[in-house]
C-alpha cells in the first residue's frame, strides 16, 4: 500500500473531492509545539505498488494543523496554521504566487478548516482563541465570528446537507450546532466530561453526530476502543453506520455505530499519535491516515495499510 | 519559547488520562453555563424559509417625503394627515387585515404628548384600523421612531402579539423646540442635570471642540451628504419607500391654496459645496464650527414599519425585508450627546454577537456633522458603508420619524445590494444624553 514520509510530524489528510487519487496533508515541524509548517498535495499513482507523488509543497513560518479542500475550485487548498492565519493556496500557480491569501483574524493557533460543501462559497475555520470564523474566497475579511466556547476550537464541521448549518467542538466540554443565520448557536450539547477534540456529522441522517474526546468515547453511543484520547472521528461518505476515528493511542479504528460489538477494525500501522484520518468520496473504502511518525497511509479498508 | 509551552499544555491536555477527573474539572476554561436550545437544522429540510419562526420580521417599510419645515412641501398638511398616509400603506401595500394589527406604536417629539396621542388615534382611524387597533406614542428624543419599531419588536418577541406597527411622525412646521418652563434650582448642584439644557447645536461645538473635529471636516461630511442624497433621489433610490402624499400648498405671496402631490424630499441641496459652506456664519457661538449648512434640517415627514413573527409572513406568504436581530440604548454626558452613536452602536452589535466588522451597512443620524464625524472616526468606520444615500443634514431630522425613515431606507439599499450586504445598523445620537443603535438582518440571506 502506498505510503509517503513527510519531513514533519503529519496534523491532517484530506482526500481531493474533484480527483480521486489527490491528497493533502498538514504537517507540523516538532509534533506542532514550535517550528515551521508544510502543506504537501500528493497524487496517488494508478499502481498501488508504485510510490506517492508530491505534486506540491508549501513551506509555512508556523505548523499546519488542518487542511481543506475548496469545493467549487479543485486547485484551491485551505491551510489552518499555527500562527492564527488561514492560508489559500491555489496548485494551479506557481509556488512564488502562493499562499494566494492569507487571513490573519484568529488570535491563537488555528485548528481546523472546513469548506462549505453544499453551498460551496464558503468555510469555516476555529481556533485556539475560542472562536470559529466564516470566511469567503472573496472577502479579505471574515464574514463573521462565532465566540461562544469557553476554550480551544477543535473542529467546525458543516452539515453535509443543510447550507448554513455546521456543528464545532471544543476543549470546553460542549459541542455546538450553529446556524449561520441566527445571531447564537442553536443547540449546545455537552456530551463530555473531559475537552472534545473532533466532530462529524452523519452523511445520511441529519440527526446523527460524532463526536471524539479526551475521554476516549463517543457519547450517541459510547463507542469504547481507543486507549488514549480519541483525535478525529469521520462518516463514511458511503455507509451510513460506518465511521472511522483515530487516536494518541496511535491506532486508526473502524466502527459501525449499530452493532452491539461496534468495533470493526482497528489498524496499528502507525508508530507514533495517529492525528489525521480521511475517507475517500470518490472511491468506496478508500483511507489515508497520518500521524506524528511523519507517516501518511492510503489503503483500502479491509487491507493491512502497511503490506507491500 | 513561550507559545511553545502554552502548545505543549494544549497538547498534552489531551493526554489526560480518565482517572483525574477531579482534578480536570477544577481547570478554569471549563465551560459551567450550558444550556440546550432547539435545533434548526431540520427547518430546512422542509422547504421553508431559512431562520427561525419566531424572528421578528420587516416585510414593509414605507415613509413620506420629507420636507422643510415651515417652508417646503409639508408646511400646510396636517400633522396626521402625515402619519395616516403611511399606516395606510403598510397595510393596502401588503394586503394585511389591518384589525389582525396588535398595536401602533408612534415615535413623536416636539407635539405636547397627550394632543399627539389623539392626533395619532385619529391618524389611524383615517387610515382604516378599526377602534379594535390600539395605539400609543413613544418618544426618546430623535431615536423615538427606531424606539417605535424596537418596542414592536420587543412586544412581538415576548409574545403580546404577532403583527404590529412601528411608525414616526413629526411636524416641525407646527412644534418647536422649547425651552424647559420650569427649570428646577437644583440643576446649580448636578452638572450633568443643567447639560441636558443645552441647546443641541452647543453639544454639537463642545464635540467639535472636545474631539477635535474640524470645521472642514464637518463641511465636507455636509457636502457629501448632500451629493449622495441628490444622486440617490436621480437614481430613483427613494421611489421604493416613499409614498406620494396628497395634500395642499397656500401660496404664502398670494394666499392661493392649491392641491399637490409630495413624493420628493425638497431639502436636499444638488449645489452644495465647500466655497458656499465656509461662508456660513457659526449659528450657535461665536468661533464655533457648527452652522446650518453642516447641521440637519428641521423638518416634517412620517413614516411606518410593519413587523410580524416570521411565522406569520410565512403563512401569509409575504417577503421579508429585513430581520430585527437586536436595540440598544446607552447613556452619556449630556454636554457631548452627540457622541452616543459611538456607543450605542457596539452594544447593539455585540448584543447580537457580532463584530463591527460583520456590519455591511450603517445609517447614522447626522444630527451635526460634528458627531457624526466623530463617530465614523471614533468607531472606525469606512464611509462608503455608512449613509450611503445621503442622511439627515441634506434630507432633513424629522426627530421622531428618523429612526423608523432609516429603516425603509437601510432595509431597502440592503435589498438591493443583495448577497454583498447582509447586516446592517441603525444608530443615532439623542438629547440629554444618550445613544440608540438597532441591528438587522438582510432578509433573504
Amino acid at each position: 500500500m502506498p505510503v509517503f514520509k513527510t519531513p514533519f510530524n503529519g496534523y491532517s489528510v484530506k482526500f481531493s473531492p474533484f480527483y480521486e487519487n489527490r491528497l493533502a496533508v498538514a504537517t507540523a515541524q516538532n509534533f506542532g509545539i514550535l517550528g515551521n509548517g508544510r502543506l504537501h498535495v500528493l497524487d496517488l499513482s494508478a499502481d498501488p505498488s508504485l510510490p506517492i507523488g508530491e505534486l506540491a509543497a508549501y513551506d509555512t513560518a508556523d505548523g499546519i494543523y488542518d487542511v481543506s479542500w475548496s469545493e467549487s475550485h479543485d486547485s484551491i487548498v485551505i491551510a489552518a496554521v499555527a500562527d492564527g492565519s488561514v492560508k489559500l493556496y491555489d496548485l494551479a500557480l506557481p509556488p512564488t504566487s502562493n499562499p494566494i491569501r492569507s487571513f490573519q483574524e484568529h488570535t491563537r493557533e488555528v485548528h481546523s478548516a472546513d469548506y462549505n460543501p453544499v453551498r460551496r462559497d464558503s468555510f469555516l475555520s476555529s481556533s485556539w482563541d475560542d472562536t470559529v470564523k466564516l470566511w469567503t474566497l472573496d472577502r479579505p475579511t471574515s464574514v463573521r465570528t462565532f465566540k461562544e466556547h469557553a476554550y480551544c476550537v477543535y473542529s467546525a464541521v458543516w452539515n453535509p446537507r443543510h447550507a448554513d448549518v455546521f456543528a464545532s467542538a471544543s476543549g470546553d466540554c460542549t459541542l455546538r450546532v450553529w446556524d449561520v443565520r441566527e445571531p447564537g448557536s442553536t443547540m449546545i450539547l455537552p456530551g463530555h466530561e473531559f475537552e472534545i477534540l473532533a466532530c462529524d456529522w452523519n452523511k445520511y441522517d441529519e440527526c446523527v453526530i460524532a463526536t471524539a474526546s479526551v475521554d476516549k468515547r463517543f457519547p450517541l453511543v459510547c463507542l469504547n476502543g481507543h486507549g488514549y484520547a480519541v483525535r478525529k472521528v469521520k462518516f463514511s461518505p458511503h455507509v451510513r453506520n460506518l465511521m472511522v476515528s483515530c487516536s494518541y493511542d496511535m491506532t486508526v479504528c473502524v466502527w459501525d455505530f449499530m452493532v452491539e460489538d461496534a468495533l470493526v477494525s482497528r489498524y496499528d500501522h502507525h508508530t507514533e499519535f495517529a492525528v489525521g484520518v480521511d475517507m475517500s468520496v470518490l472511491v468506496e473504502g478508500l483511507m489515508a491516515s497520518t500521524g506524528w511518525d511523519e507517516l501518511v497511509y492510503v489503503w483500502q479498508h479491509g487491507t493491512d495499510p502497511r503490506a507491500p | 519559547m513561550d507559545k511553545a509551552i502554552q502548545r505543549q499544555r494544549v497538547l498534552l491536555d489531551h493526554l489526560q488520562p480518565i482517572s483525574s477527573s477531579s482534578n480536570f474539572s477544577s481547570q478554569t476554561h471549563q465551560s459551567t453555563d450550558l444550556s440546550a436550545s432547539l435545533c434548526f437544522a431540520k427547518n430546512s429540510s422542509h422547504g421553508q424559509i431559512g431562520g427561525s419562526d419566531d424572528d421578528v420580521v420587516i416585510v414593509a417599510a414605507y415613509r413620506t417625503a420629507i420636507c422643510k419645515a415651515k417652508r417646503g412641501g409639508f408646511k400646510d398638511t396636517l400633522p396626521d394627515d402625515l402619519l395616516a398616509t403611511v399606516l395606510k400603506a403598510v397595510i393596502e401595500k401588503t394586503n394585511v387585515n389591518p384589525a389582525e394589527v396588535g398595536d401602533i406604536v408612534v415615535g413623536t417629539v416636539l407635539a405636547p404628548g397627550s394632543d399627539r396621542g389623539i392626533e395619532c388615534r385619529m391618524a389611524a382611524f383615517y387610515a382604516g384600523f378599526p377602534e379594535t387597533v390600539p395605539l400609543r406614542t413613544v418618544n426618546r428624543q430623535c431615536s423615538s421612531g427606531l424606539q417605535a419599531v424596537s418596542d414592536v419588536a420587543a412586544y412581538i418577541k415576548a409574545g403580546f402579539y404577532e403583527i404590529g406597527i412601528g411608525a414616526g411622525l413629526e411636524s416641525m412646521t407646527v412644534d418647536r423646540v422649547n425651552r424647559l418652563r420650569n427649570i428646577n434650582p437644583k440643576v446649580e448642584t448636578f452638572a450633568e442635570a443643567r447639560d441636558c439644557l443645552l441647546p443641541m447645536g452647543i453639544t454639537s461645538e463642545n464635540v467639535a471642540q472636545r474631539y477635535g473635529v474640524t470645521r472642514l471636516e464637518q463641511d465636507q461630511a455636509a457636502v457629501e451628504s448632500h451629493q449622495r442624497a441628490a444622486a440617490a433621489t436621480a437614481a430613483g433610490k427613494f421611489k421604493e419607500e416613499i409614498i406620494p402624499v396628497s395634500t395642499k400648498f397656500v401660496d404664502p405671496k398670494t394666499g392661493v391654496e392649491k392641491k399637490i402631490v409630495v413624493s420628493v424630499d425638497d431639502g436636499i441641496r444638488p449645489n452644495t459645496n465647500l466655497v458656499d459652506l465656509a461662508k456660513l456664519k457659526p449659528a450657535f457661538q461665536k468661533d464655533g464650527t457648527t452652522t446650518a449648512g453642516n447641521a440637519s434640517q428641521i423638518s416634517d415627514g412620517a413614516a411606518a414599519v410593519l413587523l410580524m413573527k416570521r411565522r406569520v409572513a410565512v403563512q401569509k406568504g409575504l417577503p421579508i425585508l429585513g430581520i430585527f436581530r437586536s436595540f440598544a440604548a446607552v447613556g452619556v454626558d449630556p454636554a457631548v450627546m452627540g457622541v452616543g452613536p459611538a456607543v450605542a452602536i457596539p452594544a447593539a452589535v455585540k448584543s447580537v454577537g457580532l463584530e463591527l466588522g460583520n456590519i455591511d451597512l450603517f445609517e447614522i443620524n447626522e444630527a451635526f456633522a460634528s458627531q457624526y464625524v466623530y463617530c465614523l472616526k471614533k468607531l472606525g468606520l469606512d464611509p462608503r458603508k455608512v449613509n450611503v444615500n445621503g442622511g439627515a443634514i441634506a434630507l432633513g431630522h424629522p426627530l421622531g420619524v428618523t429612526g423608523a425613515r432609516c429603516v425603509a431606507t437601510l432595509l431597502n439599499e440592503m435589498k438591493r445590494r443583495g448577497k454583498d450586504c447582509r447586516y446592517g445598523v441603525i444608530s443615532m445620537c439623542i438629547g440629554s444624553g444618550m445613544g440608540a443603535a438597532a441591528v438587522f438582518e438582510r432578509g433573504d440571506f
